[in-house]
């Protein structure tokens, strides 16, 4: 990204070091955390007379279809990993966003949440209507759903100053017990008794990209057990358009200034109130459509694995370790996904308890969290003497390398 | 991983010996190692319980059949479809799924693998609208519920009727998890046999419509203690520890469900038990011996697979006398308990 201008006027040794060690700077963190995070696991591992390399062996297998041992299928095990993935992605760039604008939203769950349940009202109560009309009408109804989730938080906190961290972990509350209220005994309750609502119609589910088909076997398997489904570019799309709102529009700047400083926002012409409300509402729509999405692609249907669903508070880490970058999280989202899905083949082949993924995935947050990393200084040895180099030359990367935002901004 | 790779050899090796030594039919059947996989619901292997209980049946039949079985704990509900097909697409002899959350995915996957067998505790394989599919692959494992709770009934009737309860106020309760079926079935057996020992008994039923967090039990819980009740029967899996809890903290008598919970609290008097390990042992037992087949099988007291244990109360003569008739009834078939909660 920023070496290939340096790289190409001969004569600056000293932008490209600056380059690089800035990238390096940036990316100690997440990957250092990363690594602490699975040294540490694996001494875990060996304490608990479990052999290290072949839990990890097993994990890659389960999350990436390499290294398999245990007669695993690869495909299966990366269709999995990327169906576990596609939620990640939207509802880390609902954690990103508001965080670029020096808000925390722990509400993703709740968000995704407002999404899955409207999407799936929408499915049910027009489940006649056609594919091209029902299917972009879930999506957006979850999207709306989600942004007025989102929304309270934002509005709350632009009027009143209710804190977004109280009060989104609060919503995350009501939208779980709506929840339940819905598919215990609520309106969306099947007769059988099972705390599961009607499927959505058949012109709101997300298309699967190999045909759900039991007898037509591909890769050995019968093509249905891939359940990678058209969300996958859905997401994607969302984590471009994330990138671009953030770096290519003025809202984007607004949102970037009101997080590094409020007062020097304000200063700037920003309106921080408005700032913070619609950033909010952004957040939420992405949250919203990683649960419709949810719904039209896997389930098609509201049940009770929804009341323990994680989805928004893993993308709370998928967003600090991809540093609220589109990038960053893409990657993010595949590691986390990569040790859900592998987590299964390590305990069925290795025998090592599936915990050892929330583990690993906890010990990665922590060591984000508590900042150490970062007081291990990476040094890239200087090429010859060179002059101090021009301050600031990579605004992009020096934005990303700062770690939460400012308390003091935080604050209205 | 090697050490599984070693103990297969060792098993084949031992079977190939076996056979050997002069049993002269079907030795090709008999040098197979059947492959055994279990699947946990959310609960994990430690609940204490359900997925604890089919783990102990699967290393059961371990030792008893020499067959490989592998164990995986689901994380999320989203696991249950991964979990499920990652077995089968490893062409194991059998998959297991416990409890009715993965009914779903048990029918998803036993659709897609129809040379898979499956089994399923406290469920069948059912389509997203819960409709059982009755694939031919999957036996679905059923407990008479009623049976493990009627004996709670008949204790808690008769410690009212013979005023050995705590106040002998003549009110007991239940609290369920959620209201479906399994649940249903154990509060319908205990108000009816606490009604048949005790006709003037009153009997409070509440849901705390969680499975997890014993706190929403534990509020259930009080609002029946308010309204007197002194003896409360859990149904609600880890949430309704907190109604074990609950009865502690009023030294009231609890009873608890599914496995012997003897050692959750100081107030659990007497356990109503679903003896998940013998629906395991049978499934695989039915597969090794070639006896599988679709379809349900039903565990009750009159084949060992439901009963009740006495816990952290001494129970008089007469009571333990009414319990042993009582059960012997059932036995018998004399006497039925319901399945659904009489009004």
């Amino acid at each position: 990204m920023a070496v290939s201008p340096a790289a190409v006027t001969g004569r600056s040794t000293p932008r490209l070091v600056t380059a690089l060690r800035s990238a390096a700077r940036a990316l100690a963190i997440p990957v250092g955390s990363v690594i602490f995070a699975f040294v540490v696991g694996g001494l875990i591992v060996f304490a608990t007379r479990g052999n290290p390399f072949i839990a990890y062996q097993d994990l890659i297998c389960g999350g990436l279809g390499a290294f398999c041992t245990g007669g695993e299928n690869p495909a299966l095990q990366i269709s999995n990993t990327i169906v576990f993935m596609t939620p990640l992605v939207m509802a880390g760039v609902a954690v990103a966003i508001p965080f670029r604008a020096g808000l925390f939203n722990i509400g993703a769950e709740g968000q995704f949440l407002a999404g899955a349940m409207a999407c799936t009202i929408i499915g049910i109560k027009l489940s006649t209507w056609p594919a091209p009309v029902l299917l972009p009408l879930v999506l957006i109804g979850g999207m709306a759903a989600g942004s007025l989730w989102a929304g309270i938080a934002g509005v709350l906190k632009a009027t009143v100053g209710a804190h977004e961290v109280v009060t989104t972990i609060m919503l995350n509350y009501v939208a779980q017990w709506l929840l339940r209220y819905l598919i215990i005994g609520g309106p969306l309750q099947l007769p059988h008794g099972f705390s599961v609502s009607s499927p959505i119609g058949a012109g709101a589910r997300l298309p699967t990209l190999l045909p759900h088909d039991n007898t037509l076997i591909i890769f050995g398997l019968p093509s249905s057990v891939y359940r990678v489904h058209t969300g996958l570019f859905i997401g994607l799309i969302a984590v471009a358009v994330f990138a671009f709102i953030l770096w290519r529009t003025s809202l984007g700047y607004e949102i970037r200034a009101a997080g590094q400083s409020q007062r020097a926002a304000r200063y700037a012409g920003v309106s921080v109130r408005r700032t913070i409300i619609v950033s909010m509402l952004i957040a939420g729509a992405f949250s919203g459509l990683a649960g419709a999405v949810q719904i039209a692609g896997v389930d098609h249907n509201l049940t009770d694995k929804y009341f323990s669903d994680t989805t928004g508070f893993d993308a709370i880490a998928v967003a600090l370790l991809g540093l609220g970058s589109a990038v960053g999280i893409v990657l993010a989202a595949i590691l986390f996904a990569a040790l859900h899905a592998g987590g299964s083949v390590m305990q069925s082949d290795a025998g090592i308890s599936s915990n050892l993924v929330l583990v690993v995935q906890a010990l990665i947050l922590f060591s984000i969290a508590a900042n150490f990393l970062s007081q291990i200084k990476i040094r890239i040895p200087r090429i010859r003497h060179v002059t101090p180099p021009p301050k600031a030359p990579a605004p992009a990367l020096a934005d990303i390398s700062g770690g939460p935002p400012d308390p003091e901004a935080t604050a209205t | 991983m090697r050490y599984s790779h070693l103990r297969i050899l060792a098993t084949v090796a031992a079977i190939f010996m076996l056979a050997a030594c002069g049993s002269n039919s079907s030795s090709s059947a008999a040098a197979k190692t059947f492959k055994i996989g279990l699947v946990t619901d959310t609960g994990g292997l430690n609940d204490k319980s359900f997925n604890h209980l089919a783990d102990v049946g699967l290393q059961k039949a371990i030792t008893d059949f020499k067959v490989q079985g592998d164990v995986v704990e689901s994380k999320t509900g989203d696991d249950y479809i991964p979990n499920l097909t990652g077995f089968a697409s490893k062409g194991y002899d059998l998959v297991i799924g416990v409890g009715f959350l993965m009914a779903q995915a048990v029918g998803t996957v036993s659709g897609q693998f129809p040379n898979i067998n499956f089994a399923i505790i406290d469920g069948s394989g059912t389509d997203a609208q819960g409709n059982d599919l009755k694939h031919s692959n999957v036996e679905s494992l059923y407990f008479s519920e009623q049976d493990a709770g009627a004996m709670a009934g008949v204790l808690a009737g008769m410690l009212e009727k013979d005023k050995k309860a705590p106040g002998n106020t003549g009110v007991i309760s239940a609290v369920g998890g959620i209201s479906i079926p399994p649940v249903n079935h154990y509060i319908a057996g205990y108000k009816w046999a606490a009604t048949m020992e005790d006709p003037g008994i009153k009997v409070l039923v509440g849901y705390s419509n969680d499975f997890a967090d014993p706190a929403k039990c534990k509020t259930v819980a009080n609002a029946q203690i308010a309204q007197k009740s002194e003896i409360l029967f859990q149904v609600a899996g880890g949430c309704g520890l907190g109604v074990l809890q609950a009865a502690g903290q009023a030294k009231l008598y609890s009873i608890g469900v599914d496995a012997d919970q003897k050692d959750a609290d100081p107030s659990v008097i007497a356990s109503a038990l679903k003896k998940v390990d013998i629906a395991t042992y049978t499934a695989i037992q039915n597969v090794v011996q070639g006896k599988f087949t679709g379809g349900a099988l039903t565990f009750n007291i009159a084949n060992g697979g439901a009963g009740y244990a006495l816990d952290n109360l001494t129970i008089p003569a007469d009571i333990q006398a009414e319990l042993d008739k009582v059960q012997g009834e059932i036995k018998a078939g004399t006497l039925t308990p319901p399945a659904d909660i009489p009004a």
